[in-house]
């Protein structure tokens, strides 16, 4: 490959990986190591081994309810962004027309906002148009945050397949609901399903547009976890997040199976 | 001939109308909400065209101290990201595949993790009797208990992890699209290890360090979770400052105002940044 590297600069490049790879990982270790602790405070070593924080947890009914309203939450913005997303995403790759980069970047601006600046709009709109967010206000703020990722993981698939097969379709004489049911929805399949993956994992761990929209009697799983951790942070705290760790390892893992993870990066 | 043109015309048409409808109404519209209630007055005379937020938000000093703080502690994390994130992305793209996915696994796997997790990771180790104290005292380093909590270099060390993975990933696509050859053609004519990163590797992955430069700067204006849990009430940035006016003061005008400066700040940077790489308007 590439001119020999210099010894100590290989030495160097280990040192500095294991540095970096401690840095990254700690975080996560020491919230699962602080979950099996039999101390209520979240001190280090931990004085001995339990599971007591899991059972608290499983007996909660606060955690339990916010488990299940992020799961709500979670589907719901995955089957609105990918069902809004999917068809953008046919339109904006396999198409040309006028204005098609510019409502490429009307798509992709979601990304480039911080968060927080329209999850205060969308409070203003909610509070001066309804009672306030709900649920229904969540999956909406969280689908205009994923749906970037979804048009961008189905057009980065559709770029992998063959336009001529719709073509052909065409040419056949197939009727749009066929070409779109037989030929092009199953071309995006590997897309829809990255882009899926990605609305989930970000809506579950979303904390900044959930805490910034405020919706009353809403209280998701990271909501729950930052309020916890703001006043009086103890190990059922760490037994929740090493859950959702967990979840997400085995996400990732499943992400990396089925798509590579280089392909992502 | 003219009826298939017309319609393939009437079918991207169907199928943007969806999303864009949708963007109009949840994204687009309340940010121009967002930016009428900072220049309306609120209370019993609301509606009024009205400044008053914003000559708030540039009389009052605490504002400019808390300005100078988020700023300050966003180049700071910016460049720490430059000087780690470069040398790794370098490193990663020239390892074999095995190790090459499992340092792509270190990065990637903290950045599904939720920020809120992460740093709560953070406290933990930083934190009154926590890991970096019990490390540094077996270590005899430090006789007492040392906390990192509530300080700036707290703030720092937990925001760089959250955000590095950005700066790593940007650098890491660029340095992919780059021949291995040119390096080795530089190294073949003489030019020694360092010369070769310094005058070939680190001028052609200039453009990924910039985005993610960018990128990161811009994340860590406007962070949140991390600044407010690590740093406290006592070192506000802008983020927390507007949780504040919206959910504590309900100072909703105020808390406009200072969204809309930080919306200006994100755009002046990521505006001319866009344009200059023809990601708005030229290519897509």
């Amino acid at each position: 490959m590439t001119a020999a590297t210099p010894g100590f600069v290989k030495l160097l490049s280990i040192t500095f990986v294991l540095a970096i790879a401690v840095y990254m990982l700690v975080p996560l270790i020491v919230v699962i190591a602080s979950s099996l602790s039999t101390s209520q405070f979240l001190v280090f070593p931990p004085p001995g081994f339990s599971l007591r924080w899991y059972t608290e947890v499983f007996n909660s009914d606060a955690y339990l309810s916010a488990g299940w309203t992020s799961l709500k939450l979670a589907l719901f913005t995955v089957a609105a962004s990918v069902a809004l997303g999917t068809p953008a995403a046919i339109a904006l790759s396999r198409f040309r027309f006028p204005g098609r980069s510019f409502l490429s970047a009307i798509f992709l601006s979601p990304l480039l906002l911080p968060s927080l600046i329209f999850a205060i709009g969308l409070l203003i709109v909610f509070s001066r148009y309804g009672d306030g967010p709900s649920l229904t206000g969540l999956v909406i703020g969280h689908t205009v945050i994923t749906l970037p990722y979804v048009i961008r993981t189905v057009s980065a698939n559709l770029i992998d397949m063959d336009p001529h097969l719709d073509e052909a379709a065409r040419i056949m004489g197939a009727r749009w609901w066929q070409r779109y049911l037989l030929v092009i929805l199953p071309q995006c399949r590997t897309g829809m399903a990255a882009g899926a993956f990605f609305a989930f994992n970000i809506s579950f761990d979303d904390a900044v547009i959930a805490l910034f929209m405020r919706a009353p009697n809403v209280e998701t799983l990271p909501m729950r976890i930052y309020s916890t951790l703001e006043f009086s942070p103890d190990p059922s705290v760490a037994a929740v997040s090493t859950i959702m760790i967990l979840l997400t390892i085995f996400m990732v893992l499943l992400l990396d199976r089925i798509f590579g993870l280089s392909k992502i990066a | 001939m003219a009826s298939a043109s017309r319609s393939t015309n009437r079918e991207p048409a169907f199928l943007l109308t969806p999303g864009l409808f949708f963007l109009i109404i949840a994204f687009f519209f309340p940010t121009f909400l967002l930016l009428a209630q900072s220049v309306l007055t609120v209370g019993p005379d609301a509606g009024e065209l009205t400044l008053e937020h914003y000559q708030k938000a540039f009389a009052d000093s605490f504002y400019a101290g808390v300005a100078f703080r988020t700023l300050r502690l966003a180049l700071l994390i910016t460049l720490i990201c430059l000087l780690i994130g470069f040398p790794l992305a370098i490193i990663i793209s020239r390892a074999s595949r095995i190790v090459r996915s499992l340092l792509i696994l270190m990065i990637v796997l903290p950045l599904m993790t939720s920020v809120v997790i992460r740093t709560f990771g953070w406290l933990v180790i930083l934190g009154q009797g926590g890991v970096l104290s019990w490390v540094l005292q077996a270590l005899g380093l430090v006789d007492g208990t040392v906390s990192l909590m509530r300080t700036e270099a707290g703030i720092v060390i937990a925001m760089v992890q959250v955000l590095l993975p950005f700066m790593v990933l940007t650098t890491l696509g660029n340095l992919n699209q780059m021949s291995p050859s040119l390096e080795e053609a530089a190294r073949v004519m003489g030019a020694g290890f360092f010369r070769s990163i310094w005058h070939v590797t680190l001028p052609m992955s200039a453009p990924g360090l910039a985005s993610g430069a960018v990128l990161v700067f811009a994340l860590s204006i406007s962070s949140f979770i991390t600044p407010s849990l690590v740093g406290g009430v006592r070192l506000p940035v802008i983020a927390s400052s507007i949780y504040q006016q919206m959910t504590g003061s309900f100072d909703w005008g105020f808390g406009a105002a200072l969204s809309v400066l930080l919306l200006g700040a994100t755009l002046v940077l990521m505006v001319p940044y866009l344009i200059a790489t023809g990601r708005l308007g030229g290519r897509s």
